[in-house]
């Protein structure tokens, strides 16, 4: 969040024509100047950018130190490309647009994007690099294109000369298959100085990575906080009524015939309380959680409508199990077992019920979204009766227990 | 130290380092490691291991704002003999100036440091220019043996006040 003005030097001369970066040289550069721009007003909103160019006829400010990104983005429109590159009188006019700026308690700052050769001497830039040290002007490079001899080398010495406590970087990107503002986005003329990262520059990053944010619950704490705060503590929520719903559940299992429905109830009531609850929360989140549930509810249901025998036996191995850890809960089990052997009574006339075609049709037309003419369901129906007709002391179906 | 009469206020005057707006003070072309607080500071000035030194070249330009309107009557300038600065101009109520329009303006006082000054004597200066003063610039321009780098153990300004409105000693007027 420093305060800063900063004059971007364009290089915009014959060199930049090449295509060894996509799509052109120029048009990676105008890419990289974009996202400085708004990277530099959305650090800090009194910020002010300012764009020159190096080439054609001559040394050309195209825009005054602003903070209007509009203005800066409009005068990157249109740009032509032509002569060579003069870089001591961009660095220089870029350092008078400096001086002239409005708000002094700004820092000073210039970025050069060297593509081209450089013409001048070594000496030359190291004398252009000490008066900027000494009006305490930092400077960033972004060396790309050209490979000339001694071109790195010349770079390199005015950054030693520029350089007053790592206040100037440069950055080197070789053509390739990257972009020029993906590479840059990680260096420290993007993030400032070891700041960390604006927001902008980790939005950017993470757009560039592709797609998935890779965030919790797939929003981003920096859009939308609240949103991730309410998220997080209803997960945390769930979870501890889902540990505490299926000690419950383990419980009653023990304790009656009916541990898959009640599994299968405190599953539903597990759902609606979040349902009420988290009422704001993300769809996606629910969703995943209700596939969940989902799934545990149909293991639940799938326990129940299994074959009847199995069934009973192993529940009774169960009770057996768990009877033999407590007295109080044995007596329960037996109780349960005597309401279990009248249940077989009941259960027959239930299933003589089920048997009972226009019955059980009578009941599916009262319920919402089932229509008894549909093929699904009439075949629903007639396995539904051949089953009933095979078990005697069946079990009878979850729904049917709620009658007790 | 206290002793020598080189360091002696002159009559009527105060040191006006209580007046020093320390927020707006800023130095171009100093030393990271040797910065204007070790000249100015109460108790870093004093101590000779503590200096400012300038960076890329010899010349140093300090800008010193004040609290409130003052009158400047001498400084004193201290330094060693080789590196320590001689020729000094200042500029008053001149804001944010640099290297480059330090000779588009003429400057309020010209002073040549003599090794006596660089000892502890203090310098006159334009009494009459230096009346209404709010920030002073202090553009060293070389030093005494030409080296590449100047070095400045103690600056002291001396001066009176000119009675101004102190804005914390307002006080809201009580409803009655």
């Amino acid at each position: 969040m420093v305060l800063e003005a900063t004059m971007i030097c364009i290089d915009n001369s014959e060199w930049m024509r090449n295509g060894d970066y996509s799509p052109s040289r120029f048009q990676a550069q105008a890419d990289a100047v974009n996202l400085i721009c708004g990277a530099k007003t959305q650090s800090n909103p009194e910020n002010t950018v300012g764009v020159l160019t190096m080439a054609g006829k001559g040394v050309r400010v195209l825009v005054t130190p602003t903070s209007d990104l509009g203005k800066i983005l409009a005068c990157m429109h249109g740009l032509e490309i032509g002569g060579d590159m003069n870089l001591a009188a961009g660095i220089q006019v870029a350092q008078l647009a400096l001086k002239h700026r409005q708000n002094k308690k700004q820092q000073q700052r210039i970025i050069v994007f060297a593509g081209s050769p450089v013409k001048h001497e070594k000496k030359v830039l190291e004398m252009i690099g000490r008066k900027l040290k000494k009006n305490s002007v930092a400077l960033d490079i972004v060396n790309f294109g050209e490979e000339d001899e001694g071109k790195t080398e010349k770079l390199e010495a005015l950054l030693a000369a520029v350089n007053n406590n790592d206040t100037s970087h440069i950055v080197h990107v070789p053509a390739g298959p990257n972009a020029l503002s993906d590479v840059l986005i990680s260096t420290p003329i993007f993030t400032g100085d070891g700041e960390g990262g604006s927001g902008f520059a980790a939005a950017a990053a993470a757009a560039a990575a592709g797609g998935v944010s890779g965030f919790e619950f797939g929003v981003d704490p920096n859009l939308d906080p609240e949103l991730a705060l309410a998220l997080r503590v209803s997960m945390e929520e769930e979870r501890a009524r889902q540990e505490a719903a299926a000690k419950k559940a383990a419980e009653e299992a023990s304790k009656q015939e009916k541990g898959g429905e009640q599994q299968a109830s405190s599953q539903d009531a597990t759902m609606t309380e979040r349902a009420s609850a988290s009422a704001s929360e993300a769809e996606t989140k629910t969703s995943d959680m209700m596939d969940d549930e989902n799934a545990l509810l149909q293991q639940a249901l799938a326990m129940s409508m299994d074959d009847p025998a199995i069934n009973q036996e192993a529940k009774d191995t169960d009770m057996s199990e768990a009877a033999s850890d407590d007295p109080e809960l044995a007596l329960a089990l037996q109780m349960s077992v005597s309401d279990s052997s009248k249940d077989s009574s009941s259960q027959s006339d239930m299933s003589k019920l089920l048997a009972d075609q226009s019955f059980v049709s009578s009941i599916l037309a009262s319920l919402p979204g089932v229509d008894t003419n549909d093929p699904s369901v009439k075949d629903l129906m007639a396995s539904m009766q051949n089953q009933s007709e095979q078990k005697d002391d069946d079990k009878k179906p979850p729904s049917e227990e709620e009658k007790k | 130290m206290s002793g020598e009469s080189a360091s002696a206020i002159p009559k009527g005057q105060v040191d006006l380092l209580d007046f020093i707006d320390w927020s707006g003070v800023e130095c171009l072309n100093q030393s990271s490691t040797h910065s204007l607080p070790n000249a100015l500071k109460q108790g870093y000035r004093e101590d000779d291991g503590l200096h400012l030194e300038s960076d890329a070249d010899e010349q140093l330009l300090l800008y010193i704002p004040f609290t409130q309107v003052i009158k400047l009557h001498s400084i004193i300038v201290k330094g060693p003999e080789d590196e320590g600065p001689k020729t000094v101009k200042l500029f008053s109520n001149k804001e944010h100036m640099g290297f480059s329009n330090v000779n588009d303006y003429p400057p309020s006082d010209t002073a040549v440091l003599s090794t006596d000054n660089l000892k502890g004597k203090p310098v006159l200066v334009k009494y009459v220019k230096f009346q209404n003063v709010r920030s002073l610039t202090i553009f060293i321009e070389d030093n005494q043996s030409g080296s590449e780098i100047t070095k400045v153990q103690k600056i002291m300004l001396y001066g009176s006040t000119v009675e101004t409105t102190d804005m914390k000693g307002l006080k809201k007027i009580e409803d009655h």
